[in-house]
């Protein structure tokens, strides 16, 4: 190289790859504060759940697994999008690698979506391996059950093949179908929305409890917003406040129960792909407008 | 324009965008029974049931299994006042859950009823009005149900049992059957609400009976319990002997000893 060459480092004002290094530093940082120590807890709880009730009906074992397992799974979810993004602008401000990474050329709102997306990878692993988690105990639990019902119909001479392919249909309907993944790709969805909130409100946030006691009640009045919506819209009211109130939270909380496939899927309903498109569109409207709002207020952060 | 200023705007912007996508998807999952219709209870029933379900934000299904093995154990203590109160708290978080719902009306007029006459230390009377209120509260229960699933025929087949056998009410119990049956429950259903409008003393309620029966005993092997009740209609509707039935002939004789043919006008 001539001494007399000029090199010139074009620095693009949007960098994929600079948002990626930044996702993966963040679950790194997560996974060392032993964020994943709950997978061990879940695999508990669905392997008791899945051999816990033995006096009820198949179909009650079924549906209480899934109860169970679903149930914490939400849990599990809910808490990590709340508190795993609560965590994080405190504790770059607090190893001060927000500084260095900031007097760097990189973008506010390229730090804002790296963050974001290191917390939806970390979800959506995790919910990936309690989903194989859990679907393993559900098949077992279903193939224990069908063998001990069909060595029933055995020895009571009933085995019919009439008689087989009834009780194989009923317990498959109850037991491991594509419309659980569904439910679990629903909650990962509803994580995500939570997690983008929990972002928003760290952003504005002066403390790591002040973030997780308003996501979380972010998290509750989400789960009413289709009923202050509906009364906003439909309903009639004696006084203008009930009105004027229901509004305020239809329009501040996004509405949770569009991702509450849960309960169909364990009833053994099918989720449909326009369900499930739908769903994550809106997901994808929550996530991209929560993050414009995050970033004009992050953008003013005093550091 | 301060950026904080900005984005709360942009936070009621996001807001008001939202609300119509969030009708149409709520519609979409609500025609494909993939989220609950708005129930069809007065204002507030619903406004109890929909913010109680909100509160425990998407545990419903959760809480309802854990309220539902409580009752459990609280059957198997023979504590009936918490086995009601129990399964009414897991019908209220899941009721679209047909089996709760059923569940419950059998713990009352079944498992709660026969125990108050059996083993309670009441006076007979007093027993015997305790059943009765035990049965009475599994048909309110079902019946409570009914707004929630009217097309249910697992809970009109129930309620008909519950008249037939708890409250012997055979009008009202072959009305449930039939409704049952019209509802898509077997056609042993059917053939149960004839077999409760034997018993009742209207000739239309014969007539009716008669041609379900007639129906079935042409359909197929008749059932010992039609050619029992058959011969009873045609003698109390006055049927021509060459158009009545020949049980004798179908009858094995085993079987023959064990029926009683009941006597007309009962």
């Amino acid at each position: 190289m001539s001494e007399n060459q000029i090199i010139v480092h074009t620095h693009s004002s949007f960098s994929p790859l600079r948002i990626w290094t930044l996702a993966t530093n963040t679950v790194t940082q997560l996974l060392r504060m032993k964020i994943l120590a709950f997978l061990v807890a879940f695999s508990f709880i669905a392997i008791a759940a899945g051999f816990a009730f033995p006096a009820m009906s198949p179909e009650q074992q079924l549906k209480l697994l899934k109860d169970v397992s679903f149930g914490a799974l939400q849990v599990f979810s809910i808490v990590m999008a709340v508190a795993a993004t609560a965590l994080l602008l405190p504790r770059d401000l607090e190893d001060r690698t927000l500084y260095t990474i900031l007097s760097k050329p990189v973008p506010r709102y390229e730090y804002l979506i790296g963050k974001l997306l290191g917390v939806i990878l970390l979800l959506g692993g995790s919910l990936l391996v309690m989903d194989i988690i859990f679907s393993l105990v559900v098949w077992l639990k279903q193939t224990l059950i069908l063998s001990g019902t069909l060595a029933e119909l055995e020895h009571a001479h009933k085995n019919t093949p009439e008689n087989i392919a009834a009780v194989s249909a009923e317990v498959q309907r109850f037991g491991l179908t594509a419309s659980l993944h569904a439910g679990v790709f629903a909650v990962f969805l509803k994580a995500s929305v939570i997690a983008a909130l929990s972002l928003l409100i760290s952003c504005l946030a002066s403390s790591t409890l002040f973030t997780i006691i308003v996501g979380f009640a972010f998290v509750i009045a989400g789960h009413g917003e289709q009923l202050a919506r509906d009364y906003f819209f439909h309903r009639q009211f004696p006084g203008v406040w009930e009105k004027i109130l229901s509004g305020v939270l239809a329009v501040a909380c996004p509405d949770l129960t569009l991702f509450d496939l849960v309960e169909p899927a364990i009833r053994g309903e099918i989720i449909t792909a326009t369900a499930l498109g739908m769903a994550s569109g809106v997901a994808a409207l929550y996530i991209t407008g929560y993050m414009a709002v995050s970033y004009l207020l992050f953008v003013e952060k005093e550091l | 324009m301060s950026r904080k200023l900005l984005a709360a705007l942009m936070f009621v912007a996001v807001g008001v965008l939202k609300l119509p996508l969030e009708e149409r998807v709520a519609a979409y999952e609500r025609e494909v029974h993939l989220m609950e219709k708005p129930l069809s209870l007065d204002l507030r029933e619903q406004l109890g049931q929909e913010a109680f379900a909100a509160s425990l934000g998407g545990l419903r299904s959760l809480v309802a299994s854990i309220t539902y093995l409580q009752a459990y154990v609280a059957f198997e203590n023979v504590d009936w006042g918490k086995v009601d109160s129990l399964m009414t708290l897991t019908t209220r978080l899941q009721p679209r859950e047909e089996t709760y719902w059923d569940e419950a009306a059998w713990h009352m007029a079944y498992n709660a009823a026969s125990y108050e006459q059996n083993y309670s230390k009441d006076r007979p009377a007093l027993r015997n009005i305790h059943f009765h209120d035990y049965a009475l509260r599994g048909v309110a229960i079902l019946e409570e149900g009914l707004h929630f699933l009217p097309k249910s025929y697992k809970f009109y087949s129930r309620l008909g049992e519950i008249y037939r056998d708890r409250l012997g009410e055979p009008r009202k119990a072959s009305e449930a059957f039939l409704k049952a049956y019209a509802l898509g429950a077997k056609d042993f259903y059917e053939r149960m609400g004839a077999y409760e409008m034997v018993k009742l003393s209207d000739r239309p309620s014969w007539e009716h009976a008669y041609q379900i029966l007639m129906k079935h005993y042409r359909s197929g092997v008749p059932t010992a319990s039609m050619l029992r009740d058959i011969p009873v209609l045609e003698q109390r509707l006055g049927i021509p002997p060459e158009k009545r039935i020949k049980p004798a002939l179908q009858i094995p004789p085993a079987l023959r000893a064990r029926i009683k043919v009941p006597g007309a006008g009962q």
